[in-house]
C-alpha cells in the first residue's frame, strides 16, 4: 500500500486517490466547496488549497492525486491563511441572511465560514443582487447567495444527463440559470437542492416549514421503485418533512429521484385513512374485523397482497393467510402490467425502475404469484398492501381493504383496517439484485393504524368463525 | 420543429464547416457567428434552432452566447460602436470617448438610438493595447482615436 503524510500521521492510500479522499480516510477535514465525490473535479473554489512540500505554491486537493511520500500541511499558516482570504472573498457577495436561510445550519458556506473564516470582511461597497428567475415546481433559486461552484451545473450535465442549468454571462456578473427561467426537466431536481453549498438552491416543498437542526434522521430504504435507494427520514415530533438521498456506492451513489424524495408526502396526507372504517363510518377494531369477517363469508375470495408489504408480512401472509382463507388465491400486485419480477427493468439510464413498489422481487422469492387477471368465479378481495402498490380494478366486487389507504381510492371498500405505511415499521425488502436492505421506523403510525402482524393476530383471536367460506 | 428561421444559406454553411471539427458541439460558435450576420443579433428563437441543429440543450447555447460579448442578445443599430475601456484604452481616453459618444448620441453605454442606427457598447480588451484607445465599429477597427477623430468619423456615418 502506498504511503503519504499528511499533517505529519502516515496515511495509506489506493494510487488515483485525490488528497480530500485520502485525508478524509485518516479523518482529516480539508474544506472545499465546488468539489463533489459525485462529479467531475474543477478545482475552481480554492478552498481546499493545500501546502504540499517541494511544491511552490498551494496545490487544490480535489484536483491533486496523492502520490509515494508526499508531505501534506492542511493546517500550516499558509494554508489557513488561504482559507480565510478565499472565504473572504465568497462572502463578499454573499448576503448576511442566514437567519432567514433555509439551508441554515447544514450550509458548507456557513460551516466553513465559521471553521476557517474570518471574523472580520474589508468589503464596504454594495453587494451584487439578482433578480430571480422561476427554476419550476421542485426548485427554489436565490442567485444573491450562489458561490459559483458550479456543482448543479455537473449534476445536470454528468447525472441527470441534461444541461438544462447553465451559468450566463461571466465573470463577476455569471448567474445559474435556466433559459428565461424554464422549469427544471429533470426527474432528479432534488439533488440540486442537496449539493448546493449555500441556501441558493432549495426544495420549495421544504422551504421554511422546519430549521433542520429540529430534525430527527432515521435511516432507512426509499419504497418508490425496486431500485432500493438509501434515503434518510427527517422528522419532528412525528411529522415528516422530508427525504434526502443517503450514500450508497453500490446503489444509488449520493442521488435520489423526486418520485421517491418526495413519496413519503402520502404518510401525511389528510385523506389517509386511520380509523378502521365499515361501511363509509368510523368503528372500533373488534367490530370492524368482526364486519370484515361477515362481508367475507360464504364468498369466494381472492387475496391480493402488494408488494410494497416487506418480507417478514409476506412471511405472516404465506403462514396466515393458508390457514385462514383455504383455497382462495393470493396474488401479489404493485406496477399495472408489471406482474412478474421479469417484467421489471430501468425506467430510465439513472436510477428509476419500472416497478414502482419495492419489494416485488422478494415477494416473488417468498412465492407469491404476480396479480394477472381477477379468476371468473371470485366475488370478494382481501386487499393487503402498504401505501404504494396500485390497485387493480376491482368493480362488482366485495373489498376488504388492510393497509394504508387515501379515501378516494376506497370508496367501494365494505372494510377498511388502517395498517402501516414504510416510515411507520421495520422490515426488509429486497431489490432488484436481491440486495436485501432494512427499511427503519421513522415515525409512530397516524390515529388507530396498527402493523400488519397486530392485526393478524386479532384476527385470529376475534371471536367469530373464521372468513372462509 | 415548425418553420426554421434559419436560412439555407446558413445550413449550407453550417455542413461545409462541419467536417473542419472534431464535434458537432465544437460547430456552435461559428454557428452563432453566421446567424449574427443573418440577423444581427441572436434571438431565443434562433438559439433554440441552433440547438437542436446541433444536439444540445439550448440552454446550453445560451450559456455559451451570454459568455462572449461579440455577440449580441439584444437587436443593435445599424452602427455599432464599442469601445474599449480595458487598462491601455482606459489610460490613454477611452472613457471620454464613451462619454462623449453618449452625449453626442443621446443614449447611455449599451442602448441604441431611438432611430435603430446607433449602439454605444463597452468591450473588454480588444487585443488593440498597441494602439489605444481602440473602438471597433461593426467588424472594423479604428485606433489611436480621440475626440475630434471619432467626431469626424460618427459625421460620416450620418
Amino acid at each position: 500500500m502506498s504511503k503519504c503524510i499528511i499533517d505529519g500521521r502516515e496515511v495509506e492510500f489506493t494510487p488515483g486517490q485525490n488528497l480530500i479522499e485520502v485525508a478524509k480516510k485518516a479523518g482529516i477535514d480539508i474544506p472545499f466547496f465546488c468539489y463533489h465525490p459525485g462529479l467531475s473535479v474543477v478545482a475552481q473554489c480554492r478552498m481546499c488549497a493545500v501546502e504540499i512540500e517541494k511544491m511552490p505554491k498551494l496545490q487544490t486537493a480535489c484536483s491533486t492525486v496523492a502520490a509515494e511520500g508526499m508531505v501534506v500541511k492542511t493546517k500550516s499558516p499558509r494554508t489557513a491563511q488561504n482559507q480565510k482570504a478565499v472565504m473572504e472573498f465568497l462572502l463578499i457577495n454573499h448576503p448576511l441572511d442566514c437567519p432567514i436561510c433555509d439551508k441554515s445550519g447544514e450550509c458548507d458556506l456557513q460551516d466553513n465560514s465559521y471553521r476557517h473564516g474570518d471574523l472580520y470582511s474589508r468589503y464596504t461597497e454594495e453587494r451584487r443582487t439578482y433578480l430571480d428567475l422561476d427554476m419550476g415546481p421542485v426548485i427554489q433559486k436565490n442567485m444573491n447567495r450562489c458561490i459559483h461552484c458550479t456543482r448543479c451545473i455537473r449534476f445536470g450535465d454528468e447525472i441527470a444527463g441534461i444541461r438544462e442549468m447553465v451559468a450566463l454571462q461571466r465573470g463577476n456578473n455569471t448567474q445559474i440559470s435556466t433559459v428565461d427561467g424554464r422549469a427544471l426537466e429533470t426527474d432528479y431536481a432534488g439533488n440540486y437542492a442537496d449539493i448546493c453549498p449555500t441556501g441558493s438552491l432549495t426544495v420549495k416543498d421544504f422551504r421554511f416549514k422546519k430549521r433542520v437542526w429540529f430534525l430527527k434522521k432515521t435511516s432507512t430504504v426509499c419504497e418508490g421503485c425496486s431500485r432500493g435507494c438509501n434515503m434518510e427520514i427527517h422528522q419532528d415530533a412525528n411529522v415528516i418533512y422530508r427525504c434526502i438521498p443517503r450514500e450508497n456506492m453500490q446503489i444509488n451513489k449520493y442521488w435520489l429521484c423526486d418520485e421517491g424524495r418526495f413519496n413519503f408526502q402520502y404518510v401525511n396526507d389528510e385523506n389517509r385513512v386511520v380509523a378502521p372504517m365499515v361501511n363509509h363510518s368510523v368503528s372500533d377494531w373488534g367490530l370492524s374485523i368482526d364486519q370484515a369477517k361477515k362481508v367475507l363469508m360464504g364468498k369466494k375470495i381472492a387475496v391480493l397482497v402488494g408488494s410494497d408489504l416487506t418480507q417478514e408480512e409476506g412471511s405472516h401472509l404465506l403462514e396466515f393467510l393458508p390457514k385462514h382463507f383455504p383455497g382462495s388465491p393470493i396474488f401479489h400486485f404493485g406496477t399495472p402490467g408489471l406482474n412478474t419480477a421479469e417484467k421489471d427493468g430501468d425506467a430510465d439510464r439513472i436510477l428509476k425502475r419500472k416497478s414502482k413498489t419495492s419489494n416485488l422481487h422478494g415477494l416473488e422469492k417468498l412465492g407469491f404469484q404476480g396479480f394477472d387477471k381477477m379468476p371468473k368465479e371470485i366475488n370478494a378481495v382481501l386487499v393487503i398492501r402498504g401505501g404504494r402498490a396500485i390497485l387493480p380494478d376491482l368493480k362488482g366486487l366485495v373489498a376488504v381493504g388492510l393497509g394504508v389507504f387515501m379515501a378516494p381510492q376506497v370508496e367501494e371498500f365494505s372494510v377498511i383496517l388502517p395498517g402501516t405505511s414504510f416510515a411507520e415499521k421495520d422490515g426488509t425488502i429486497v431489490n432488484y439484485e436481491g440486495q436485501a436492505q432494512r427499511i427503519r421506523r421513522a415515525i409512530l403510525p397516524p390515529g388507530q393504524c396498527k402493523g400488519l402482524s397486530e392485526v393478524l393476530m386479532m384476527w385470529v383471536n376475534s371471536k367469530s368463525s373464521s372468513g372462509a367460506a | 420543429m415548425g418553420t426554421k428561421i434559419l436560412s439555407k444559406k446558413f445550413y449550407n454553411e453550417m455542413i461545409q464547416l462541419e467536417p473542419r471539427y472534431p464535434t458537432k458541439v465544437a460547430l456552435l460558435l461559428p454557428a452563432l457567428h453566421a446567424a449574427q450576420d443573418e440577423f444581427g443579433w441572436l434571438s431565443p428563437e434562433v438559439m433554440e434552432e441552433i440547438g437542436s441543429y446541433i444536439g444540445i440543450h439550448p440552454a446550453q447555447v445560451r450559456e455559451v452566447a451570454s459568455f462572449y460579448t461579440m455577440y449580441n442578445l439584444r437587436p443593435v443599430g445599424k452602427y455599432h460602436l464599442k469601445i474599449c475601456t480595458n487598462v491601455a484604452c482606459c489610460l490613454r481616453g477611452a472613457d471620454e470617448l464613451v462619454s462623449h459618444c453618449e452625449k453626442k448620441l443621446g443614449i447611455q453605454c449599451g442602448e441604441t438610438t431611438k432611430d435603430k442606427k446607433f449602439t454605444i457598447m463597452e468591450e473588454e480588451c480588444l487585443g488593440a493595447c498597441g494602439t489605444a484607445p481602440a473602438m471597433m465599429l461593426n467588424n472594423d477597427y479604428y485606433e489611436n482615436l480621440d475626440v475630434v477623430q471619432l467626431d469626424e468619423l460618427l459625421e460620416n456615418l450620418e
